[in-house]
């Protein structure tokens, strides 16, 4: 069964990089244990091993990203554990994640610069380095559309882009081809032996024998943590490699299997596609498990969703003899999800609540429910189930990951389902909690309720079921049936599979990405400027007609510089809302930084005062968003708490400062900020080029990329470097500054300190920024977009007085403007962040079904 | 591995009631009310007379209606920042429309009933059918409002009518008519919520929106009621201010947004979790109480938002540290 190491004297002289005895535990439970292996330069080295087996954790402990518990890491001839992100980086060590690290929001080009050294950049012209880099794995995309427009195989061919862009020492590829077609598959194949034969080192994690035999000379098998061993592609057959990734001892018990043919059959599947499967059928006969097997992502739990009625799809699905549409299905079945903590359970519920919840109206009678009737039930089936909860009124979270399971059950079994669908029901299980679970299923079947199991666990499918399929790439590659359910079967014909790609996939993979400009621009952060503006212009010309005074040079000014207090804060609340938050404190701060203003800005102070009366400005200004900041990041505060408590705590600090009004600003001063250019104010021109420098900061600067990439996707960002508490931190600081300047404006408008100026440009500020079209998302917004959203409120203001209308129909435009703009953003972001160019247009995603039909 | 409260009975007969045994959550805010009692008897014996505490418990009884509606929203992972056009409409509607005369007052408490269900179903609309983001939807719906407001009273304050102020001001028992009204709020939302279908799927659906969408429950249609029951209970707020001041103003809601939010937060109830109906009261009750205590001392009123605002920073804190604490056990 185990095969011994290769040894040492048939290895190529350099080793790029040697872990020596490397472990790493976590909880007790073991995810590496003792592993000793060498990577060396000019070789492609594969590592197999089934799910769990430890390939990931050894693909991070060499990232830098998790630290091994025991162990050596040596690069070249050098110690370098422990390894840090950073320093893996600095040492040539490139990844290409499974789920590629993309942020969404960002354009292909940001992402790949962002992520990226600015080394590589350096006398490079950035669009040509980034295309060559593209063209390199065959991904011809434009630069400036944004990342979510890309499909799934696109992302994983820029993600292996940027890794191949550093020129790494080691690269380290884990399942690339995933998602891709076979000739994008090829394609990645070539690039990888010419980096190799470059002498670089490629680790290569996959699940699929057949692309090892492609790629690899060497391989290292895995299996439950521990090191199988280590042998040249081509002196082992595809039986051995089989027999080191499973060969486990079955420790698991297992309740005996239905016995003998069954005509009757009590659920159906017929020619089923969906979103990641096609032309699925299987049948469930009476009294039977059916298991579903595959690499992981080939369509298995997609299915699941769809066989439990979650998700449309098209095909037959016949419960008992009767075909139901999706939704009718979703009614008779119990659906058992995979992630027990995302989907399963509801983490701030009681044991009770949480095997209740899908079946109260069994226990109510008028729409009440009764405690008796759900205590009893409950009751009962926990002890059928012998789920081990001390009270049935304690936190879900409280039990263990066995009993939440079985709670899980509960809930299945009190809905009275005529399905079970369950999507690894073991998952997180602990050992004695598992047969229970095995047996529990088994006498559901009995009872005649068909059972559908999906498990990466092959040892568990054979153990469990008497029927399993096989998926591969969304297709049935296998059905095993009565002797042939067995584990070597089952991961077979997962890892030998051929299948060729869900058709709209691999179509879409090759697909280029519409590049018209306009397109480009209508999807792009400016696209609200045009209508913005068009309605700025429309309501001044609207008045203009009513009333010839509003073009006045005078009008013009004084709305201009009445916009720039709102401009200002609103550029500060764009910051706070790219990084996915939200600042509240922005309008009382506003205030008190005026009436901070108002004791040192006075007629007849010297201007050293009055200097420091700017200096308090903005220092206040700074300490408020840094206290903002770290109590988001550092005090568990939300956002929108954090920036609440502070509203108060500020307005306060406004009355302490003042009771009323008082302190005249000095007129001299004020006509300074207000000094205009013919009608144009220079403060207006001056938050005209902030905005302009914002912009540009946004799109150009590392800095930008970063504010954005940290609302966008905070795990992704973190994982390609950006240090995201400080960006976030800075960007609240930012805004507070921003906001100061916004006090400056205002304190040249009210002239005067008065404490109870100042929060309506809380809610105000909001209001621009979204009419701006920034997303209250994060990752995605615009500061010119800000400025036309602060001109056009205050236009709305201006013009209702010059129309001599009340002031409701000012606050009817505002709203109805907000709600408007709101709702085509809303459409907008909703058919944009669909999945991809697929279904932004309506047209081609027809053609895609048609194609995959 | 297995649960750590093994030795408790399965079957507590404590959790049987609408509330609940007391939870870290109510404990927590039932202790702060306790020491500003205890504090307020040797600091500030005068913010505890009978004359104090009935002279401020009306607006603590309004605050703890308008934060029941804003926990509702909260619950369901939403904010709701149409509170200060959903009350000020509500008290306009109620003061100007009858304008006096006691015999239009049934009309006038209909008429915002029914403008509460169209605000209502609006932000519902917006937030669960177009997906619009709750902070923006309701900002837009809030001036809107406003607009209502304008249009209904131009914006000045005038009279109450007589018979509204003679049934919100009124006592039983030595108690004002407006506390009753709280405390049926409160009764309503915590029966409600705790024990009939409904209410419980809607927690559910607070609690874990991809879990109750796994078993069929209808997300979305709980998610925009919460818009409309908020908005019920903000115009019972609203009509009872209308009653308890002599000469409303127009915008006389406008105080009431942060507050209603602090309420929610010090009374633990996070963005999408479980709410605390019962935490919720008893923090409006505290926050009212600690202006008086402030008062009391001579804290004038910029002191008063600096406790607020440490009382708050200081309220989340505890509940944070709660539920670290209470996670680190598991593990």
């Amino acid at each position: 069964m185990s095969a011994t190491p290769v040894s040492r004297s048939e290895a190529p002289a350099e080793v790029t990089i040697r872990l020596s005895n490397i472990s790493k535990y976590y909880a007790g439970v073991t995810a590496l244990e003792n592993v000793t292996v060498e990577f060396y330069a000019n070789e492609v080295h594969a590592v197999l091993g089934e799910n769990g087996a430890g390939k990931s954790t050894l693909m991070k402990i060499i990232a830098g990203t998790i630290q091994p518990d025991t162990g050596q890491i040596e690069f070249g001839d050098r110690i370098v554990s422990p390894l840090s992100p950073d320093s893996a980086v600095a040492l040539g060590i490139a990844i290409s994640f499974q789920h590629p690290a993309i942020l969404g929001d960002l354009t292909v080009l940001e992402n790949f610069q962002l992520a990226l050294p600015p080394s590589i950049f350096e006398g490079k012209s950035a669009t040509d380095l980034t295309r060559e880099a593209l063209a390199e794995v065959g991904l011809d995309i434009p630069l400036n559309v944004r990342a979510d427009q890309l499909n799934i195989a696109q992302k994983h061919l820029l993600e292996i882009a940027k890794a191949l862009a550093i020129r790494p020492k080691l690269l380290i590829l884990d399942e690339p081809t995933s998602a891709l077609g076979k000739d994008a598959t090829d394609m990645l194949f070539d690039r990888i032996r010419q980096v190799a034969s470059k002498g670089t080192a490629v680790l290569y994690i996959t699940h699929r024998m057949a692309e090892v035999r492609q790629i690899a000379q060497r391989i290292t098998i895995l299996r439950d943590g521990q090191f199988q061993g280590v042998m040249p592609v081509d002196e082992i057959s595809d039986a051995d490699v089989l027999n080191m990734i499973v060969g486990r001892t079955l420790t698991d018990a297992f309740p005996p299997k239905a016995k003998g043919d069954v005509a009757e059959i009590d659920f159906a599947v017929e020619g089923l596609s969906g979103d990641k499967f096609t032309d699925v059928s299987f049948a469930v006969p009476h009294g039977k498990i059916i298991g579903v097997a595959g690499v992981e992502g080939n369509g298995q739990s997609e299915l699941m969703r769809a066989i439990a009625g979650l998700q449309p799809s098209e095909g037959r699905l016949e419960l008992k003899g009767q075909a139901l549409s999706y939704q009718d299905l979703q009614k008779q079945t119990a659906f058992m999800p995979s992630d027990r903590l995302t989907e399963g359970i509801a983490s701030s519920l009681t044991v009770r609540e949480n095997a209740s919840f899908g079946a109260l109206d069994k226990f109510a009678q008028r729409g009440i429910v009764r405690h008796r009737k759900e205590m009893g039930a409950v009751g009962e089936v926990f002890r059928s189930l012998s789920v081990k909860a001390g009270n049935s009124e304690a936190s879900i979270l409280s039990l263990s990951g066995g009993n939440q399971q079985k709670v899980v059950m509960a809930r299945a079994l009190l809905s009275e389902p005529g399905l079970v669908v369950a999507d690894e029901p073991t998952q997180g299980v602990d050992v004695g909690a598992r047969f229970e679970i095995y047996s529990i299923l088994r006498e559901l079947s009995q009872q005649g309720i068909p059972i559908v199991v999906n498990s990466s666990d092959s040892a568990e499918l054979e153990g469990l079921c008497d029927e399993v399929i096989v998926l591969s790439r969304g297709r049935i590659v296998a059905h095993l049936t009565g002797d042939e359910v067995r584990e070597e079967k089952i991961v077979s014909a997962a890892v030998n599979a051929h299948g060729t790609e869900v058709g709209h996939k691999a179509k879409a993979a090759k697909g280029v990405l519409q590049a018209g400009k306009w397109r480009q621009f209508l999807q792009s952060d400016l696209a609200p400027v045009v209508p913005l503006s068009l309605v700025v212009v429309l309501i001044s010309l609207y008045v203009f007609g009513q009333n010839a005074s509003f073009f006045s040079a005078y009008n013009v000014s004084n709305l201009l510089l009445l916009a720039t207090p709102l401009g200002f804060i609103a550029l500060g609340q764009t910051v706070a809302l790219l990084t996915g938050g939200i600042d509240l404190s922005v309008g009382p701060l506003s205030g008190f930084l005026v009436v901070v203003a108002s004791f040192f800005i006075n007629d007849g102070d010297s201007a050293a005062l009055m200097l420091l009366g700017f200096f308090l400005i903005f220092g206040s200004g700074f300490l408020v968003g840094a206290i903002n900041g770290v109590l988001i990041r550092f005090g568990d505060f939300t956002p929108i708490s954090a920036t609440l408590t502070l509203f108060i705590g500020i307005q306060g600090f406004s009355f302490l400062l003042r009771e009323g009004v008082g302190g005249f600003i000095s007129y001299p001063v004020i006509d300074a900020i207000n000094t205009a250019i013919g009608p144009i104010p220079v403060a207006f021109i001056v938050m005209v080029l902030l905005a302009i420098v914002g912009e540009y900061m946004l799109r150009k600067t590392r800095m930008g990329w970063q504010l954005k990439a940290v609302g966008s996707n905070e795990e992704a960002a973190r994982r390609i470097g950006v240090r995201v508490d400080r960006v976030f931190i800075a960007g609240y600081i930012l805004t507070s500054l921003l906001t100061a300047l916004g006090a400056v404006m205002l304190m040249a408008q009210i002239g005067v300190g008065d404490p109870r100026q100042g929060t309506s440009y809380t809610l105000t500020s909001i209001a621009a920024v979204v009419l701006g079209g920034t997303s209250l998302r994060g990752g995605r917004g615009s500061f010119v977009g800000t400025i036309l959203g602060a001109i056009l409120l205050t236009v709305v203001l201006s013009a209702v007085a010059f129309l001599g209308l009340s002031q409701a129909h000012q606050y009817f435009f505002q709203g109805a403007l907000m709600l408007v703009a709101a709702l085509i953003f809303s459409a907008a972001s909703q058919s944009k962040g669909a999945s991809g160019l697929g279904r932004s247009w309506l047209g081609r995603r027809k053609a895609l079904k048609l194609s995959s039909a | 591995m297995a649960g750590n409260s093994k030795t408790a009975p399965f079957f507590s007969s404590a959790g049987s009631g609408i509330f609940r045994m007391p939870g870290p959550q109510i404990l927590t805010v039932l202790l702060s009310i306790v020491g500003l009692v205890v504090a307020s008897i040797f600091f500030a014996p005068s913010s505890i007379t009978l004359g104090a505490v009935s002279g401020s418990i009306p607006f603590a009884a309004v605050l703890a209606i308008v934060g029941l509606g804003q926990l509702l929203v909260v619950q369901q992972g939403g904010f709701d920042l149409s509170v200060p056009g959903g009350v000020s409409l509500a008290v306009v509607i109620c003061a100007h429309v009858p304008a006096g005369d006691n015999a239009v007052l049934p009309y006038a408490v209909g008429l915002a009933i029914c403008a509460a269900l169209a605000t209502g179903i609006l932000n519902g609309v917006m937030v669960g059918v177009f997906r619009v983001n709750a902070v923006i939807a309701t900002i837009g719906v809030n001036a809107l409002l406003y607009g209502g407001v304008f249009a209904v009273s131009g914006g000045v304050p005038i009279l109450t009518t007589p018979l509204l102020q003679k049934i919100v001001i009124g006592t039983t028992f030595g108690i004002p008519h407006s506390v009753y009204f709280a405390l049926a709020a409160l009764i309503v939302v915590a029966f409600v919520v705790k024990k009939t279908v409904m209410g419980r799927r809607f927690e559910v659906i607070g609690a874990n929106k991809t879990a109750a969408a796994a078993v069929g429950l209808r997300v979305r249609l709980h998610e925009s009621m919460a818009y409309v029951y908020a908005q019920l209970l903000y115009c019972l707020a609203g009509i009872l201010l209308a009653g308890i001041l002599r000469e409303p103003t127009a915008f006389q809601g406008e105080a009431l947004l942060l507050p209603s939010i602090a309420v929610v937060v010090l009374g633990g109830t996070l963005s999408g979790g479980r709410g605390y109906p019962l935490a919720t009261f008893i923090a409006a009750i505290f926050l009212n109480q600690l202006s008086q205590f402030a008062l009391a001392v001579g804290v004038p009123y910029s002191g008063q938002s600096i406790i607020q605002a440490l009382a708050l920073g200081l309220g989340i804190s505890v509940h944070s540290m709660q539920r670290r604490f209470g996670q680190r056990k598991l593990t």
